[in-house]
């Protein structure tokens, strides 16, 4: 580890450019040795672009910045998003018939790798000791990101910044996290976006509140009452919401009242001799709100595809969803029908480049992109998903061109547009900030409040409980 | 076995290349229907075989694999794919005889060992399905008469297959009958079924014939596809290091240039990859293309009859009768040129740079893709066939060079690619030695060193109508059209 660097990082009147999408403007700020500071701030005000800004990314158009150190080591969803995307790349990429296998995480780690004693320690202390043969892309969200984080610390930097570093990961790890930080904070400088201010850690020293490309407000730590009011700022919380009505025009096929949703008997993945999920006995009844946890790996995102009909294993399972019992001549179509779902791997896989208002529509036809042509009454309703999300003015515009918590809430709209019978939510709140985590969970209790929708939620924060939730299941790693 | 397509009269010879028509999405009406209920047993466990599989089970048809004793014995990576996703997997004695379709989705090369194989196992009346027809047009295989023979063939890679599939879209497709084999009229239903349950009919089918595929499929990947990249590859690098260009620098521009200039192809055609220039380097680009086309208009006829007189063929399997003596001498002469040998340096190019120093590079792909588009057609192949065996998988293949170079271009095309790519370029190289003895950096490596950007007007407006009136922008503007969706932001 090196030691503290001396010189202090000095933004002066800097306007910064990204791809002729977004703009920072005219940041005036300093960050002195021995800070440490969070920058937060609402989805799509600018908070990820800043820090970016001090890895050297985007195009300085006036103004200046010393003292930017040399060796940054970032932690970023976007970041993990590109390396995924690159891994995805390099499958597509075969062209006859070869099964690519993607890089496995000891290579991932380990090439490049600037200390790797230190690596060798995370990997442990996080468990990834069993995956590090496993390809890179075949991780499951956390496990990617934990990933992220060792190669991130290992890579003896100057400075390190973190967007959302604790997003995504379970409670065990969370905590070995914020220790091995604690262990540093005296020898790198750290930048940290967060989006929820229970997570900041306590040898934060300041906190910079950025709002539509501007750093608005910088606070002390110390200044307990411009402390308060920030948080309550954040905390803002949206009333009267109103959600949209279904398409009289998209009708379902009926249920059977007295059959459940959904009933896995004994359900099982598995791969050789890894077991991802094991023997799980599960009924959800129609009406019936369930939350499912679990640390990273437990199977949680594999139970649900079983569910939803994404796993080829759902055919060797006795699995009944919606009336069928699997593997009798149904198509997954007439499965995802029924269900509508978000998650961080959805969004990772919505890489078309449509219109906010067509990735609305795009729920009603369980597709990813729009092949149909929309009916106007689905236009419609998508305008009223938009105005409830404050993103009326964004309907024409990319959707891969939104901030990430942005184009998260348009999937949380896509997947409610047509009021399914199951609405299946894996994490929604992940890399959203805390205005619009409220406007998220405010929408969801509304949806379980209703009588049509059974909503199955899946996530890590325990402070992030739904009222109208009354079933829980737990999963526990396996090993 | 003889040449099928020789044993032919004209006429007909001529009527099955000429057979390629633009399906219409309410052809497609029935659905899976036709397949419903009907056991179908996939034939190999690569690439595509399992992602074929996968959609076609989630679209509810009921699949299975046959794989040779070996694979299953010794739980080879085939038996691993199968089943570790819930497929059953049995021996061909165990599944051939209860299957109502077999895929036959092996490599080229396995086609007649696999048929042999498996006819005598196959049921009455059961139908059996190719995703290429070499081993029926250039292999003269015949087929049991009471069995249906269809090809139904996306054309993109299988992980792109089941990728567009999830997303509720699928890959553009070509169908086809063997006419004679089709003793219950049921071929066009079952291949049209096919198609549906891998997605296609979504991204748009083309019907064609067992001919019409193979002799376009042979002409593209041998010429523009891999021939072309392969030539111009070498040609470049040894030209770039001559005029003392930095071989690291060289060899990253050739290696990740191609992917991103044919990029701009995929998008919108040779018009667009040439509007990505400035308008001296386009006037440049277009000029060099012609003279390359003026050179190569022999190789790419001299290719296009020998593979319509079925030589290539009857050479290619000759070498895989000699143990594919020519096929590996070349594959390790190719792992020893500078090109393959120099890794690309650690320097930042950007994308617009890849068409700026690149000027070259985009005259190679307009020449080749035109040449092998113009000789297909003249060769009586119709321009929606033709343009998908040149403009369309040039991409894919450029795609495979960014990868690993040509080495894994080499290895992941099949067999009959690389033979003729082989052959391509062994005529090539020398055909164009005197043409790039007056080739200088500026096209190649550095970009032009222009004043500024001035041309002439009447000169850019003639480049600019020649370059959108060619016949494959017309045909290549309708059919990405139906695949407009498709286009991804990565």
């Amino acid at each position: 580890m090196g030691s503290i660097r001396l010189d202090n990082i000095l933004f002066n009147k800097v306007t910064v450019n990204f791809d002729d999408r977004f703009t920072l403007s005219e940041i005036n700020w300093t960050i002195d040795p021995g800070q440490h500071w969070v920058i937060t701030g609402t989805n799509g005000a600018g908070k990820s672009a800043l820090a970016a800004v001090l890895a050297g990314v985007g195009e300085i158009e006036s103004g200046t910045i010393t003292g930017l150190p040399q060796n940054v080591g970032l932690v970023s969803f976007e970041a993990q998003a590109e390396l995924i995307a690159k891994e995805l790349k390099k499958d597509d990429a075969d062209i006859m018939d070869v099964i690519s296998l993607g890089t496995p995480v000891h290579e991932m780690i380990f090439d490049n790798c600037q200390d790797p004693e230190l690596a060798h320690a995370l990997v442990e202390k996080f468990g990834l000791n069993q995956l590090l043969d496993r390809a890179f892309r075949k991780l499951s969200t956390g496990e990617t990101r934990k990933v992220m984080l060792i190669r991130a610390l290992s890579s003896k930097p100057d400075l390190l910044i973190f967007d959302e570093p604790f997003d995504g990961l379970d409670a065990n790890t969370l905590i070995m996290l914020q220790e091995h930080l604690a262990s540093i904070v005296d020898t790198i400088p750290m930048v940290m976006v967060l989006n929820r201010f229970d997570e900041m850690p306590t040898f934060i020293t300041h906190v910079a509140y950025v709002d539509k490309g501007e750093l608005a407000l910088t606070v002390d730590k110390k200044d307990k009452s411009a402390f308060n009011e920030l948080y309550q700022l954040l905390h803002l919380k949206t009333t009267d919401l109103q959600v949209p009505e279904a398409d009289p025009a998209n009708t379902l096929p009926a249920l059977d009242p007295n059959q459940p949703l959904v009933r896995l008997n004994q359900a099982t993945i598995k791969y050789g001799d890894t077991v991802i999920v094991d023997k799980l006995d599960w009924t959800i009844e129609r009406g019936q709100h369930w939350q499912l946890s679990g640390p990273n790996g437990s199977g949680k995102t594999g139970a649900l595809s079983l569910i939803t009909g994404d796993h080829p294993q759902c055919y060797t399972n006795d699995i009944f969803v919606f009336g069928f019992q699997r593997g009798n001549g149904e198509s997954i179509w007439q499965i995802k029908q029924f269900i509508g779902y978000v998650s961080t791997a959805l969004q990772w896989e919505y890489r078309v480049s449509t219109s906010c208002k067509n990735v609305i529509i795009s729920g009603f036809y369980d597709s990813i992109g729009m092949y149909s042509k929309s009916t106007d009454n689905q236009k419609k309703i998508a305008d009223q998903w938009l105005a409830l999300l404050g993103m009326e003015d964004r309907a024409d515009q990319p959707f891969n061109k939104l901030s990430y918590g942005d184009q998260r809430l348009l999937l949380i709209a896509r997947a409610m547009v047509k009021h399914p019978p199951l609405l299946i939510l894996d994490e929604p709140c992940l890399g959203l900030d805390d205005m619009n985590r409220q406007l998220v969970l405010a929408l969801i209790e509304k949806i379980c409040e209703g009588k049509e929708t059974t909503v199955l939620y899946v996530n890590h924060h325990a402070e992030d409980q739904i009222k109208g939730i009354e079933n829980y299941l737990g999963l526990k790693k396996n090993s | 076995m003889a040449n099928y397509f020789n044993t032919l009269p004209l006429r007909e010879q001529l009527e099955q290349l000429g057979k390629c028509r633009f399906m219409d999405m309410s052809e497609f009406a029935d659905g899976v229907e036709a397949l419903k209920g009907k056991k179908m047993v996939v034939i190999g466990c690569g690439a595509q075989g399992l992602n074929q599989g996968l959609n076609l089970r989630d679209s509810g048809l009921d699949v299975s694999y046959a794989l040779r004793p070996e694979a299953i014995a010794q739980k080879r990576q085939s038996w691993k794919n199968a089943t570790e996703n819930g497929f059953t997997v049995g021996t061909y004695e165990d599944l051939i005889p209860t299957a109502d379709v077999v895929l036959n989705l092996t490599p080229d090369k396995q086609h007649t060992a696999v048929v042999n194989a498996v006819m005598p196992l196959m049921k009455e009346g059961a139908c059996l399905s190719y995703s290429h027809g070499f081993n029926i047009v250039e292999e003269g295989m015949k087929i049991r008469e009471d069995l249906t023979v269809i090809m139904v063939a996306p054309k993109c890679p299988g992980s792109e297959v089941r990728a567009e599939y999830v997303r509720g879209f699928g890959v553009p497709t070509l169908i086809a009958v063997h006419e004679d084999n089709d003793p219950k009229g049921e071929g066009l239903a079952l291949a049209k079924a096919y198609a549906v349950g891998t997605g296609g009919h979504k991204a748009g089918v083309l019907m064609s014939s067992f001919i019409a595929e193979v002799k376009s499929d042979l002409m593209g990947e041998q010429t523009i596809l891999c021939g072309m990249l392969q030539t111009g590859s070498i040609l470049c690098f040894d030209k770039m290091v001559e005029e003392g260009i930095d071989p690291g620098y060289a060899s990253k521009l050739i290696q990740y240039g191609w992917e991103t200039v044919t990029e701009a192809l995929k998008y919108g055609g040779v018009t667009n990859m040439l509007d990505r220039l400035s308008n001296p380097a386009k006037i440049k680009a277009f000029d060099l293309a012609e003279e390359l086309k003026q050179i190569m208009r022999p190789l790419y006829n001299k290719h296009q009859d020998d593979i319509m007189s079925g030589h290539f063929s009857k050479t290619m399997m000759e070498d895989w009768a000699n143990d594919d003596k020519n096929l590996l001498q070349w594959r390790a002469d190719t792992a020893e040129t500078n090109f393959e040998k120099t890794p690309a340096g650690d320097v930042e190019i950007s994308e617009q740079e890849y068409f700026d120093k690149g000027i070259l590079m985009v005259a190679m792909v307009k020449a080749g893709v035109e040449l092998a588009f113009e000789t297909m057609t003249a060769a009586g192949i119709i321009a929606e066939s033709a343009y998908y065996e040149s403009l369309h998988e040039t991409p894919l293949i450029a795609n495979t060079i960014a990868r690993k170079k040509l080495y894994e271009m080499n290895a992941t095309i099949s067999d009959t690619a690389e033979y003729g790519c082989y052959l391509y370029n062994h005529a090539c190289v020398p055909l164009l030695a005197d043409f790039m003895k007056g080739i200088k950096s500026d096209v190649i490596g550095k970009g032009l060193t222009v004043e500024d950007n001035g041309v002439d007007n009447a000169r850019l407006i003639e480049v600019n109508t020649a370059l959108r009136s060619h016949p494959v922008e017309a045909v290549g503007a309708v059919l990405r059209g139906h695949m407009a969706d498709m286009k991804k932001i990565v």
